[in-house]
């Protein structure tokens, strides 16, 4: 079976990038081409040519992008991933919003963690709230974490954690906000009390209606499984959920750039994060 | 809700409320859904109901919303006319009619419109656009009809695209014919490329890179020897495109003749602190001797690099080589191994 070449698998990467804002430079290249061995066995191809052509222009649907992005994707979700991403949000966009509020005389806040999985996300967002913003508990805080999946939601109402997901939890906030109990910790219930669950799957436009009054949206590696037409519904609706000023805060490749123009690009120190204003 | 309802919400001072009933407006699919959405898009000022309004013409199936993005092509705002392109390109081989129209009647600028919007399409129909465009004066619109014919793999233009690589009239347009040849992929190509090139030392870098595509594309065992000589009278951003020719000519041959000093600069090339995507390249190529003692054992050498890419390279080249005692010298190399890629390589 002919070598995926260095120029396919440049090619290959921009149409991965193009179609789930997935970037892969040129260090991956070994990773990428077992990927695309394996799609390829299981679609008995035989040249990568045929593959390459085949998601650029055989696969309008975006079926064969949606097993590839499975291969290159880690379902893997844990506390404080994206650390980065998120000390953007904590050292800048939440000060801001609060600020703005306070001088509003507002006292509420409300985070959307959009496609929460398991809940790692939303655990971790109530954390830094709680670390940032002390006041949170005589405001009106919340936190809502939807995902489509029921079993992933009464996980997450659980609030119990294996040590793989709370790994990259700074100790200080270990400490805080968390409860070993035997090999495994409890989110504390002060921190666990500004989450609330709920089932929604983000294809539904008339339940997506109704979410509104959104300060943050999260939507971390969820959208990049979604086909483009469905990525850009799903975007707007982020839109009308989000209060003016506020914000929202893809996966770290993911670029909302490439699906709409509404949202207004802003830089914090090395972060790009999208606001609506 | 009835139209006239969603034409009301349409203009409602609420920019929620104009998104979804844009939004509502293109999920009821009809036709007369399209003048209204067209209407507001005129005095529209925001940008997240204009977006939601492209996504209603999109939604929509009638005829309608192709004539009423055709008409949007020619707008004064880039932003309305790329989001026209990109709803005709999504309509897919339904718009054809209305683009052939375009090109038959519009101006130089919607003639290219019409090419870039092709170009995401594999559209069965668009022949005539297509011929249109590669006997047209326009260098552009023929470059771009070119470039989307090459994708789209499109065998029957391939006689013609030859005869303008010969006419060579633009830098741009011969770069585009060799790499439209390339995914074409015809082996009678590269007779009428060498034609066109028949000195290689004579051609400037630019279309070297197309060159070499071909060559690696097309060609066969008897241009390894004149590509590897290009290592090293060529600058090293050609390097890339040199090894990678390499890499594809060797692979349809059984052992290549490693001419000249072809060994030791591929090693050196490995060794010299290149792009990591190069030296890996480097590390592919000399897989081709790795049944001689001395390359095998470099190979090996390379299975401790620093550099990770030269690690995998070397994992895979001696793979594909399957010398004797191979699985002995991989899983002692794993013990040694912390990057948990190449563990997966030396353990598979």
């Amino acid at each position: 079976m002919p070598d995926l070449t260095v120029e396919q698998f440049q090619s290959l990467s921009q149409v991965i990038y193009q179609k789930l804002g997935l970037h892969f430079d040129d260090k991956k290249i070994y990773f990428l081409k077992t990927r695309v061995a394996k799609r390829m066995a299981a679609l008995g191809l035989l040249d990568p040519k045929e593959y390459l052509f085949m998601v650029r222009y055989a696969d309008p649907d975006g079926v064969e992008m949606q097993a590839l992005a499975n291969l290159v994707t880690t379902n893997e979700t844990y506390m404080f991933r994206e650390y980065d991403q998120l000390q953007a949000f904590a050292n800048h966009c939440l000060p801001e919003v609060l600020s703005a509020k306070q001088a509003r005389g507002e006292k509420t806040l409300r985070i959307w963690s959009a496609g929460c999985s398991s809940g790692e996300e939303p655990y971790t967002l109530a954390m830094i709230v709680q670390e940032v913003f002390p006041q949170a508990q005589s405001w009106d805080c919340g936190i809502t974490a939807t995902d489509i999946d029921e079993n992933m939601l009464r996980k997450a109402a659980a609030a119990r954690y294996g040590c793989r997901s709370v790994n990259e939890v700074p100790e200080e906030y270990r400490a805080k906000y968390l409860i070993e109990d035997g090999d495994e910790y409890v989110v504390r219930r002060r921190t666990a009390s500004l989450v609330q669950t709920l089932h929604l799957n983000l294809h539904d436009r008339m339940a997506m209606r109704a979410m509104r009054g959104y300060d943050f949206i999260f939507c971390r590696n969820v959208l990049i499984y979604f086909d483009d037409l469905s990525r850009k519904a799903v975007v707007d609706h982020f839109y009308n959920a989000l209060n003016r000023g506020g914000y929202v805060f893809l996966g770290h490749s993911e670029s909302i750039g490439r699906v709409t123009t509404a949202f207004k690009l802003k830089r914090f120190e090395d972060h790009l994060v999208y606001g609506k204003d | 809700m009835s139209l006239k309802e969603y034409a009301e919400k349409l203009n409602s001072a609420d920019e929620a409320d104009r998104i979804y009933a844009a939004e509502d407006i293109g999920y009821w699919n009809t036709p007369e859904g399209v003048p209204v959405l067209l209407d507001r898009l005129g005095k529209e000022p925001s940008r997240a109901v204009r977006d939601a309004i492209f996504q209603a013409l999109i939604r929509i199936d009638a005829g309608a919303a192709i004539e009423g993005s055709i008409g949007l092509l020619g707008s004064e705002d880039p932003q309305i006319r790329n989001q026209a392109v990109d709803v005709l390109r999504r309509k897919g081989a339904r718009s054809i009619p209305a683009l052939t129209a375009v090109m038959r009647d519009g101006d130089q600028d919607m003639r290219k419109l019409v090419l870039d919007i092709l170009s995401g399409i594999q559209a069965s129909g668009a022949g005539e656009i297509y011929a249109a465009a590669l006997s047209g004066k326009d260098a552009n619109v023929a470059i771009t009809a070119v470039e989307n014919l090459g994708r789209i793999r499109a065998g029957e233009f391939r006689s013609r695209i030859e005869d303008l690589l010969q006419a060579g009239s633009h830098p741009m347009l011969i770069g585009a014919c060799l790499e439209a040849l390339v995914g074409i992929g015809h082996e009678s190509s590269l007779g009428a490329i060498r034609r066109c090139f028949p000195d290689l030392a004579a051609l400037p870098d630019f279309l070297l890179a197309s060159y070499l595509k071909a060559t690696a594309a097309l060609g066969s065992a008897r241009e390894f020897a004149e590509v590897a000589s290009l290592l090293a009278v060529r600058g090293p951003h050609l390097r890339p495109a040199i090894l990678s020719a390499l890499i594809a000519l060797g692979s349809r041959c059984p052992q290549p003749d490693p001419a000249g000093n072809l060994l030791p600069a591929l090693r050196a090339l490995v060794d010299d602190g290149d792009s990591p995507l190069c030296r890996y390249q480097a590390v592919r190529v000399l897989g081709f001797w790795a049944a001689r003692d001395d390359v095998y054992g470099f190979l090996v050498s390379c299975l401790s690099s620093t550099e990770r890419l030269v690690r995998l390279g070397a994992v895979e080249t001696l793979r594909a080589a399957e010398p004797a005692g191979l699985e002995t010298v991989l899983a002692a190399r794993a013990l040694e191994e912390s990057d948990e890629e190449v563990l997966q390589a030396l353990s598979c």
